[in-house]
């Protein structure tokens, strides 16, 4: 009964219905550990056909074109493609300021990455979702299949904020654990005082096709419904305080401030070969998946 | 306090104001409370609002344009109350102040290059220096013209000094400036009463000093000793302003026609400009004539005399066409009234030369003369008629009455009952040696043919005037009675000696005797024939007495609305309220018609001649005008009072819109 609950807060049947569908896509191809469902540059045991070479000894003899054999007089070898699981992480920033908006941030994260995820397994890719706080809690499972959907829900379940790790020691410590290539997808608001630049730049290092998707709640971006009056804004994560006091031109200037930060992530994030999307936590996880994400090539 | 500020609260003040600062800081402080609101993140405000992270007591000050603005406001005011100001040379001398302000017909001159009339411009800077007072300071307001006026006495309320000098209006009066002196000496002299070695001083002398400002345009000031009162002179106008003035302005039967009247006007050039002036008479507003009037080179004089022919009752009006900055002696009026005849009385027992002369033509033109015996004097008419004042003139031909009657008099030989008439000894042929030919009386009349047999000489009651003198004293003297005349002859015609009469002298066979007595009438009796009503200046008391016995007449202004002044018990009335020049109507109780006009007319050399004097001449010294008159205080506190609001209103404006964080 709980899971069934945790199928429908997280992702809703008419979504699972549009993910199957999917898969995702890497720009680079990856070589898994394990067999999978997509072609690989590595020749090896498919159905798909790539290229004959002359047979050596020690060569698998199931593998010999014999009518080449027939035709030639000669032992040629089969090689298919190799097709390669594909290993998918979704970083999940599990900070008390992802506790915000409605749905939380948080939430809207774990939903993203459930879909995300569960994409993954349909295609029997290798998913493993962790937070940013990973270092100071038992990291996610590796997951594989369908029948791994539960126990991704399980740990998405388990999530709760208050990780208040600095983004780049999560991203390090992320990559510590996770050194093999494949797709990066992190979900954060990107609000580290110190700045997100130094976290990303160490992801772009990794050879990891990265994904980075800035979750921002209804009061982030437009704050003139929420906020009015005279105000003293207390950071959650730091009990930094700011005193203001609500006028049009201010939040015209927080809306240019706004602006000019997203466009430096995306810039950012463009440079360093990066995708980058900013998802409103009011816009459903459903559309997003569907149509931003596919726009961006993550899904197809 | 130096000259920059000048302080004008006391300690207690001074501790309150210094209490808004704190008290608007602490306000602040406590309207600092804000609403705390959890966000995710301060990172992107912070990054909006720079450096709003209120860490010190100094940053929250930096930070809040609304204090500033507020401080700034109540230091703006501070400021203010310490009335900044350049101080200019001039400063106000002394501590109490009277502030004499010329308020006569000159100073409405308007000069050129002036955009205010001088006495505008004095009461402008009367403000100024009342605004100049230090606390403490008393000054006294006093006007002049013909007379004095005290608008205001000392006082240290510098805001009823300055509405009193605002409400100072201009006047179309000459100019006196002994009375108003005297009103400014009363309290810096006082009682002079101290001459002797011991005597007390009544009361305490007060030094004060007295700003006159005036254009200077008065006579010399004698008599008067400043003494403890220090004259500061502050001459106003042009001294480069012209003017073109009428000075004087008349009519009178041509002598030769007597149905002809004549005007005459004489009018007067001050300054470079003009050579020739238009003249322009208006009979009843309407154009009767026009003359081109040349001004003499040297003195700038010039006349003109218009033959109008034989003209009703109406009103004259002259006008010169020249515009100049003290329009109001560019006009000038006159009347023409309904001939006046004189009602005379003669008691004399009999002598032909006197009944002879009163026959003549000219005096039955002027006058109903009536002829009665010295039995009269006892009969029961007399005594009435003599009260109600029927006869203008009564002769009294060697008699006398018992009551002096209500009229003018004429005694001949005889003393009148009135104390300060002494009849000495009589003497024998006295010698005539001087005749006062300026005179109305004695006009025309020669004497020097005439002898006298036996004449008293005369002492008159004071106020006399001496008509006839002779090696032995007066013959003849005039003196005043009430509003009334008394001439007095000390001789009689007729003279008794040893049962004889005979003539006391053959003056009554002159030519020179029937000329005397029509001069007599005419003056004695008040005749006026068609003439002007003699002109009055503004301000002066027009005195006449109506032709029947009306209860009260009604006088029309040539503005304004019609009073009604009712007489005297001598059927005498007075009018005073001639401000206005312009030609007066008068109608006797409830005519229609109107009995009389009178005209007031400026016409005086002194406020005519526009240019300031640089100085004023005293008995004793000179007073040097102010003539470099240099700028006051220059004060700021009013600016700074505006700047304090403009920042109160920016203040607002700013909390409203909310334009700053």
């Amino acid at each position: 009964m709980a899971k069934t609950n945790i199928v429908s807060d997280l992702l809703s049947p008419e979504l699972l219905a549009q993910l199957e569908r999917m898969e995702l896509v890497s720009r680079k191809v990856f070589r898994g550990r394990m067999k999978g469902e997509r072609r690989s540059k590595r020749k090896g045991t498919s159905v798909e056909f790539a290229d004959f070479r002359p047979y050596v000894a020690g060569d698998d003899l199931r593998f010999i074109d014999w009518n080449m054999y027939a035709r030639l007089d000669r032992l040629f070898l089969k090689m298919f493609l190799e097709e390669e699981d594909l290993h998918f992480y979704t970083l999940i920033d599990a900070s008390t300021s992802m506790d915000f908006g409605a749905p939380s941030k948080l939430t809207y994260a774990k939903q993203m990455a459930a879909a995300l995820g569960f994409v993954g397994l349909c295609r029997t890719d290798r998913v493993r979702i962790e937070t940013l706080g990973t270092s100071t809690r038992k990291p996610g499972p590796v997951l594989r299949g369908r029948q791994s959907v539960w126990r991704m829900l399980d740990y998405l379940d388990g999530i709760e904020s208050g990780e208040n790790v600095p983004l780049l020691e999560g991203a390090k410590n992320f990559c510590l654990r996770n050194s093999g290539k494949g797709i990066l997808v992190l979900i954060t608001d990107l609000m580290d005082k110190e700045g997100f630049e130094p976290a990303l730049r160490f992801l772009s290092t990794q050879q990891m096709d990265v994904y980075v998707i800035q979750t921002l709640a209804p009061v982030e971006l437009n704050p003139a419904e929420q906020i009015k009056g005279d105000l003293k804004l207390v950071d959650c994560e730091d009990g930094d305080i700011a005193e203001i006091t609500v006028s049009r031109p201010l939040l015209d200037k927080y809306k240019r401030t706004l602006d000019a930060f997203v466009d430096g992530a995306r810039t950012f994030c463009a440079k360093r070969g990066m995708v980058y999307m900013l998802a409103n936590t009011e816009v459903p996880v459903g559309s997003l998946v569907s149509n931003y994400l596919r726009q961006r090539g993550l899904l197809r | 306090m130096n000259s920059f500020f000048i302080n004008t609260l006391g300690p207690l003040g001074w501790t309150l104001l210094a209490l808004v600062p704190p008290a608007i800081i602490a306000l602040y402080f406590l309207k600092l409370r804000r609403q705390p609101l959890e966000v995710p993140s301060t990172f992107l405000w912070s990054r909006t609002i720079e450096d709003l992270h209120v860490n010190s007591l100094w940053q929250k000050m930096r930070q809040s344009l609304l204090l500033f603005l507020q401080l700034l406001f109540v230091l703006l005011l501070i400021l203010a109350v310490l009335r900044p100001g350049m101080e200019g040379e001039q400063q106000l001398v002394g501590d109490r102040f009277v502030f004499l302000i010329d308020n006569s017909a000159s100073m409405g001159t308007k000069d050129e290059q002036a955009d205010r009339t001088r006495l505008e411009e004095a009461k402008r800077r009367v403000l100024e220096m009342i605004d100049q007072m230090d606390s403490g300071d008393v000054g006294m307001v006093v006007t002049f013209s013909d007379r004095a006026s005290v608008v205001q006495q000392f006082t240290d309320n510098q805001r009823v000094l300055a509405s009193k000098v605002k409400a100072i209006q201009p006047t179309e009066r000459t100019t006196d400036i002994m009375e108003a002196l005297r009103v400014a000496s009363g309290l810096a002299n006082p009682g002079q009463a101290s001459f002797e070695k011991g005597d007390v001083q009544v009361a305490e002398a007060k030094p004060a000093t007295a700003y006159i400002l005036s254009d200077g345009r008065f006579q010399t000031i004698t008599d008067f000793s400043f003494g403890n009162l220090q004259p500061i002179y502050v001459p106003l106008g042009n001294i480069e302003s012209g003017n073109v003035g009428i000075l004087a302005f008349s009519t009178q039967r041509n002598a030769e026609k007597e149905e002809e009247l004549q005007v005459f006007a004489r009018i007067a050039r001050f300054g470079p400009e003009p050579s020739e002036v238009t003249a322009n008479l208006y009979f009843n507003n309407e154009l009767l004539d026009v003359a081109r009037i040349k001004l003499d080179n040297e003195d700038g004089t010039g006349g003109v005399q218009f033959d109008l022919g034989n003209l009703d009752i109406g009103k004259l009006r002259l006008e010169i066409e020249h515009d100049d900055v003290f329009p109001a002696d560019n006009i000038a009026y006159a009347a023409i009234n309904p001939p006046e005849r004189a009602k005379v009385l003669v008691v004399s027992a009999g002598n032909d030369y006197l009944k002879f002369a009163l026959g003549t033509d000219q005096i039955r033109r002027i006058a109903d003369v009536t002829l009665v015996d010295p039995d009269f004097l006892t009969g029961e008419d007399y005594p009435k008629e003599a009260a109600s004042g029927l006869y203008d003139v009564i002769i009294y031909d060697d008699c006398a009455p018992e009551v002096m009657p209500e009229s003018n008099t004429v005694f001949f030989g005889q003393k009148p009952p009135v104390d300060g008439w002494k009849f000495t000894e009589e003497k024998v042929l006295p010698q005539i040696i001087d005749i006062a030919q300026s005179h109305p009386v004695m006009a025309f009349v020669n004497l020097g043919n005439v002898s006298i047999y036996k004449s008293s000489s005369l002492e008159t009651p004071p106020g006399g005037t001496t008509l006839i003198e002779s090696d032995q004293g007066a013959l003849m003297s005039i003196a005043p009675r009430k509003s009334f005349e008394d001439a007095v002859l000390g001789f009689p015609f007729l003279t008794s000696e040893e049962d004889k009469t005979f003539y006391n002298t053959e003056w009554t066979k002159r030519l020179s005797f029937p000329v005397f007595i029509k001069n007599l009438v005419e003056y004695l009796g008040n005749v006026k024939q068609g003439q002007a009503e003699t002109s009055i200046r503004p301000g002066e008391n027009f005195t006449f007495r109506s032709n029947g016995f009306a209860k009260e007449v009604r006088i029309t202004p040539p503005q304004g609305r019609q009073r009604v002044v009712a007489p005297t018990a001598d059927n005498l009335f007075s009018f005073g309220e001639t401000d206005q020049l312009g030609t007066y109507e008068v109608r006797e109780g409830d005519a229609k018609n109107v009995s009389r006009y009178f005209s007031v007319n400026i016409f005086d050399v002194q406020e005519s001649h526009i240019e300031p004097k640089e100085k004023i001449e005293t008995q004793w010294e000179t007073i040097e005008g102010q003539s470099a008159w240099l700028p006051m205080r220059r004060e700021f506190w009013k600016w700074l009072v505006v700047l304090a609001l403009l920042v109160l209103l920016v203040e607002w404006y700013i909390y409203n819109r909310r334009v700053y964080v």
